[in-house]
């Protein structure tokens, strides 16, 4: 089992693809999934391989509170952040309650995602 | 929307008269001229209030002086007739007495001056008011005589009087002097001697007697009561006319037999009231009209005097009617004017605020579908960097380097304004606790401390010591406070003035003052500073979000926000919030 670093669960593709260079550029270790069936699937594949997911809510399989929710059955000590563009106040609310870490409107800037991973990590240790 | 808590605690007296209306709240008005409203108010109540007062005046001022003036006919035809039975009396009974004689007695008799002079001191005693007594034969000459003067063998043939009376029974003559110069009355019977001899009985009154008999009729001083003759020659001296013989240039009246008393045409009160009736005995028509004048005016003094003290009256209250009309209107006009003033502030408050949570609700949509591809730019921009900064190429573009870093400033820009739009939508949801006002400005406050040093900023807060903990949302508070706050720090200059004042001056609410010395809001300018996306800073410095949104903020918390600001001396918010927010049915 191949232990990566974030999991990008988002049907923006470029937007996935983007991110995931930049954070190998830093050295970070990426995957990303288009929607949350296959994001879930990676998941119940490998048990705590990621250090933190990143996942959005508008999916195109299903909605992002859904596969919060899977995840966290699958892995309940994964730190989950929220990055979306959309989202209300009750999505904010239903995925805190949910085990979300935090709820953060796109667009973010890698330098927050680097901060956020250190702190996952360092969690972690 | 701003500033409008203030107008109404200014409920200005006659605050319609001076009223312009704003052109925004022009559209929410009820009515749009309040002076001509008031104008017709105070007609229509003054109208509808004195017309029936003014009218009971008029038609009872005309009721009294008809009834006056009735009374004043009768109360004058009762002494012209109780006098003209007197005059009749007098004349006929005398005349009654010459019959007398002349039937009783015998020619021969009569003749005797001896026996005459006899019979005529009878009759002074009997009747009084005889001067003396004649006897004429049919040619005019005196055939006896007795009396005061001596007339003895006078002949009267060419005399009017004597032509009269020797054409009928009876005669009585006007009054006149004669060959004595003193005024007199003839009064004459005809009868005729054994012979068959026409003769004249003739006596002569005194007209003082008569003169007597009149004058006890007169009631008052401003009665005048006298006869005059039937072409207007005064026969008795009159107090208005003159003196006997005087003519009057009266129109003599029309003959009747009746007594008959005549208006005034003028309306003056000093018009005179005349009660008239020709003197007419059962044997003989005499020359004589009695006349009795009375002036209205004098008459009818108490009734004039009583009806100018009631115009008084009713000028007065007409008065002090029109004052409280007046008064009453106007206050009711007013309240009226300041009633629908706030009627209008209120919907121009409820559409702006429904514009606002349209304008929310279509920016959060927007925020929602910009912040997709803003976050693609961001990646790729950033990754463009990246590609630079990790792989050492052309790291020294400078350029590119700069170029690229205005793209991501500029969707950090983007970024920041669509989570302010967000906040609009965000802003519907309240989480009410117990929140300390003194420790969340103290700790905004510093947050700023950098800032405060760096400008030379000097801040002050006061907050008053009962100030309660208040029930509120802690997080919008926050944000309501950072918001004037960085407000307030922008505008303020180099060694300026921030105060931030908490006062607890009414139970149930908390004000909290924001007095900056910065470069204040123009007067323009602050009706529009709640609208979204009005700013007045310079580039970057803004999204003209933050005071709609505070304002969307301290609604959300059941408060109310205003401001007061002068160009180049500074601003102050006030923000006033309940001590305990109620709970929304709704939220």
């Amino acid at each position: 089992m191949k232990q990566i670093d974030i999991l990008i669960i988002d049907d923006e593709i470029k937007f996935a693809d983007m991110l995931s260079r930049r954070l190998s550029l830093r050295a970070i270790t990426c995957r990303a999934c288009y929607d949350g069936q296959s994001g879930i699937q990676w998941v119940k594949k490998n048990p705590g391989a990621a250090a933190l997911i990143l996942l959005d809510l508008k999916l195109p399989d299903m909605y992002g509170t859904q596969v919060l929710a899977h995840i966290k059955q699958i892995d309940p000590g994964i730190p989950v952040f929220i990055i979306t563009g959309h989202g209300t106040r009750e999505d904010e609310k239903e995925c805190l309650a949910l085990g979300a870490v935090e709820f953060i409107h796109k667009p973010v800037s890698i330098e927050k995602i680097t901060t956020l991973l250190n702190h996952a990590r360092g969690e972690v240790q | 929307m701003i500033g409008k808590p203030q107008i109404l605690h200014k409920q200005e007296w006659l605050a319609f008269l001076f009223h312009r209306h704003d052109a925004h709240l022009a559209s929410f008005h009820t009515f749009s001229n309040y002076r001509s409203i008031w104008i017709i108010s105070i007609i229509i109540l003054a109208v509808t209030s004195l017309s029936p007062l003014v009218m009971a005046t008029l038609i009872n001022q005309r009721l009294i002086r008809q009834s006056v003036d009735a009374e004043l006919v009768l109360q004058t035809e009762r002494v012209t007739s109780n006098a003209k039975r007197s005059v009749r009396f007098f004349l006929e009974e005398r005349l009654n007495a010459l019959r007398f004689i002349v039937n009783e007695l015998p020619y021969y008799a009569l003749i005797d001056n001896e026996h005459l002079a006899e019979i005529l001191s009878n009759l002074k005693l009997g009747f009084g008011g005889f001067t003396d007594l004649s006897i004429i034969d049919a040619d005019g000459s005196q055939v006896a005589y007795a009396g005061p003067f001596n007339l003895e063998g006078k002949n009267y043939k060419t005399q009017p009087w004597f032509t009269k009376s020797l054409q009928r029974d009876n005669f009585i003559s006007e009054v006149f002097t004669g060959y004595r110069d003193v005024p007199h009355i003839i009064i004459a019977v005809r009868s005729m001697n054994a012979l068959g001899r026409l003769f004249i009985l003739r006596a002569t009154l005194d007209t003082q007697r008569l003169m007597d008999t009149l004058l006890s009729y007169k009631t008052n001083v401003h009665t005048d009561i006298f006869l005059m003759n039937h072409t207007g020659l005064l026969q008795t001296p009159s107090k208005n006319y003159g003196k006997i013989f005087t003519p009057t240039r009266l129109d003599v009246p029309e003959f009747s037999t009746t007594t008959n008393v005549i208006m005034p045409e003028n309306k003056s009160d000093h018009a005179f009231i005349t009660g008239y009736s020709y003197i007419i005995t059962e044997a003989v028509t005499t020359p004589f009209i009695l006349l009795v004048n009375k002036e209205k005016s004098v008459v009818m003094g108490t009734w004039l005097n009583l009806g100018k003290t009631f115009n008084w009256i009713i000028g007065i209250s007409c008065l002090v009617m029109m004052i409280i009309i007046t008064l009453v209107s106007t206050f009711m006009v007013n309240k009226l004017y300041l009633a629908d003033k706030t009627k209008a502030e209120t919907m121009l408050r409820m559409e702006q605020s429904q514009q606002l949570a349209c304008i929310g609700q279509l920016s959060a949509g927007i925020a929602h579908e910009i912040n997709n591809p803003l976050a693609l730019i961001n990646e790729t921009a950033g990754y463009l960097k990246d590609l630079y900064h990790f792989t050492e190429e052309e790291q020294n573009d400078e350029e590119v380097m700069e170029n690229l870093d205005a793209i991501l400033e500029a969707v950090s820009r983007c970024g920041t304004i669509t989570s302010q739009l967000l906040g609009f939508v965000r802003q519907f949801d309240v989480q009410i606790s117990r929140v300390d006002v003194e420790k969340l400005i103290t700790g905004i406050l510093r947050f700023h401390k950098k800032e405060t040093e760096y400008k030379g900023i000097h801040v002050t807060t006061a907050i008053s010591p009962d100030t309660p903990a208040i029930e509120t949302d802690r997080g919008k508070l926050q944000q309501i406070l950072l918001n004037l706050i960085n407000n307030a720090f922008q505008a303020i200059e180099a060694n300026g003035c921030l105060d931030i004042t908490v006062s607890h001056l009414r139970p149930d609410n908390i004000t909290i003052e924001i007095k900056d010395t910065g470069c204040g809001i123009p007067a323009e300018n602050l009706k529009r500073i709640h609208e979204p996306f009005f700013s007045t800073k310079k580039e970057k410095m803004g999204t003209g979000l933050g005071l709609s949104i505070t304002y969307g903020l301290v609604k959300k918390l059941q408060g109310n926000i205003r401001v007061e600001s002068s160009e180049g001396v500074g601003t102050i918010f006030f923000v006033t919030l309940p001590v305990k927010m109620q709970k929304e049915e709704s939220a």
